[in-house]
């Protein structure tokens, strides 16, 4: 199997069945980026529902584990590889295919609508236990992501934090974090309960560290970890260099005196040689 | 074949002056495959493509996106130009980079091709806000509003954030009576007639210049969020619009005043 560039995007979740709706409201904010015609986002989030909703069903035998997917865009080309930490998918496909009509039938049709959707489609089991589904779709569109120019391995930014983090996503350039970055956050902002009105802070403090945070990130992607509570959201945004203790601009940049207000506390934490700055938002109504 | 000892001087790397010839470096570039040629040709006109940029300069889009964009516009015309059949490079460069960069902001403004549905999904989701927040006296959530509207959690979501995107409604949306601009400005200019420098300075002093370049209305509403802490609700009861539009109008003049303050701290 070639190896791939780092993704543009890797979204990490639990297999827990509401985080399927994230991956594609990523790929909503991926479209919305490059300008992707609709029918051409209807064929891959379709497909790439079909493949988490495999792990969320078959890969952990009732239990929980990590939900991945990463989004590579080439010109035109789109991969999306959804992946998991479980052995599930894995037996339930190998069962699935030699027996045929025996088999599962929901995993069958949807390993039949990724194929027809798909312009390839492949099944890892990787060596470590899990599996990967690799799908490569069409990119008609005609606009480039500029500055995506990412080498070597991914490290995904520490930006995980507590065990409320309900997604953490790494993300390149900045034009695709601009697009993806503050659906992701109000999406997550609407299952904290948020009413309308305080999401839209949420919206607006996601705008500006979409914007703003690529000016001081140490790597390629930016890494967000988002944390859910009730009423209670919380963004880790990094990797920053550490020794900046104290201050939110190389977040926000010279907004942050104001934008700084949207959030009801932060703080800045040191992860090693890198460091995170973590926004908290309340919704006290 | 030793190709070093027949170079000619004229062709040593990096050398760029006033006379190079641009015919003369597409003939060299194209005809002996010289890629120094190519960069002189590519450094030579490097400040045209920056002067396009610049034109652009007042958009919410980074500078360096743009001298990107503007950029690769010179290189595709510079792929593209014939010196056989037309004469000056500049006059064929200039519109084929303002065609690449005017094709960015095309693509980079969803807005203006939201399709029909979601334009109709964001206005029943933008009044049953409404409806809502009268009746409990708050904002509503996504939950709340699911449950009224009978949608999923994603459509309410989606149509929410397209109501929410920069212009993705027309400004004279159906149902709502009032015109963004007008409403917004009669009652904003009404409030915000108390002395604003004073605020201005509380919201914070390093702001200020780029603040100033702002409309009166963007800023009687960052001052009635940021200084005043009032709730999006509240400024749109305010105000007499909606808080799926004062969220946009935020939305919009922070985008601004980033451009704004990001050019301030350049220029000091």
């Amino acid at each position: 199997m070639p190896t791939l560039e780092p993704p543009n995007v890797r979204l990490r979740l639990t297999n827990q069945p509401e985080n399927v709706s994230l991956i594609r409201t990523t790929l909503t904010g991926v479209a919305e980026a490059i300008d992707l015609p609709p029918a051409a986002l209807d064929d891959i989030t379709t497909a790439v529902t079909e493949a988490a909703n495999n792990v969320v069903l078959h890969a952990y035998q009732g239990g929980h584990g990590p939900l991945e997917a990463d989004i590579h865009i080439a010109e035109g080309l789109i991969t999306v590889v959804v992946r998991d930490e479980g052995v599930g998918l894995h037996h339930a496909l190998d069962y699935g295919l030699q027996a045929g009509e025996t088999g599962e039938q929901h995993l069958e049709l949807g390993l039949g609508v990724i194929q027809a959707l798909a312009v390839s489609v492949e099944f890892d089991q990787r060596s470590g236990g899990g599996t990967e589904v690799r799908m490569e779709f069409a990119n008609p569109s005609e606009t480039l992501l500029l500055g995506a120019n990412a080498h070597g391995e991914l490290e995904l930014p520490l930006c995980e934090g507590s065990e409320l983090t309900a997604a953490t996503i790494a993300i390149t350039p900045a034009r695709l974090a601009r697009a993806v970055l503050p659906r992701l956050v109000c999406a997550l902002a609407a299952r904290a309960s948020f009413s309308t009105d305080r999401l839209s802070d949420a919206q607006l403090l996601a705008d500006l560290i979409a914007a703003q945070a690529f000016q001081s990130i140490t790597g390629s992607h930016l890494g967000v970890g988002i944390a859910v509570g009730p009423r209670l959201l919380e963004l880790r945004v990094g990797p920053l260099p550490s020794g900046q203790a104290g201050t939110a601009a190389s977040v926000l940049g010279e907004l942050a005196p104001v934008l700084g207000s949207l959030s009801d506390d932060h703080s800045f934490e040191e992860a090693g040689r890198t460091a995170v700055l973590a926004l908290q938002l309340l919704d006290q109504r | 074949m030793a190709m070093a000892s027949v170079a000619p001087a004229a062709r040593r790397p990096g050398v760029c002056t006033e006379q190079d010839d641009p015919n003369e470096l597409f003939a060299r570039w194209r005809g002996d495959g010289d890629r120094t040629a190519h960069e002189l040709l590519i450094r030579r006109f490097t400040p045209l493509a920056r002067s396009l940029a610049r034109r652009y300069a007042h958009t919410s889009e980074p500078f360096e996106d743009l001298l990107q964009v503007a950029s690769l516009g010179l290189l595709k015309a510079l792929a593209r130009f014939d010196p056989e059949r037309q004469s000056a490079f500049a006059a064929f460069a200039v519109p084929t980079i303002l065609g690449e960069l005017r094709r960015y902001f095309r693509d980079s403004t969803w807005g203006l091709h939201v399709p029909r549905e979601l334009q109709e999904r964001a206005l029943a989701v933008s009044n049953a806000q409404e409806q809502l927040a009268s009746v409990r006296g708050r904002a509503p959530t996504v939950s709340e509003l699911a449950e009224y509207l009978e949608l999923g959690y994603e459509e309410v979501l989606d149509g929410l954030l397209a109501g929410q995107a920069y212009e993705a409604l027309p400004l004279d949306a159906p149902v709502r009576t009032h015109h963004e601009g007008e409403d917004l400005l009669t009652h904003l200019e009404a409030l915000g007639s108390e002395d604003e420098r004073y605020e201005l300075i509380e919201l914070d002093a390093t702001l200020v210049p780029a603040l100033r370049q702002l409309p009166v209305r963007e800023r009687a509403i960052l001052r009635m969020r940021f200084v005043e802490e009032l709730s999006q609700a509240e400024i749109g009861r305010r105000a007499g619009i909606s808080q799926m539009q004062v969220s946009r109008l935020l939305r919009r003049s922070l985008q601004q005043l980033r451009v704004l303050a990001h050019a301030h701290a350049e220029g000091s």
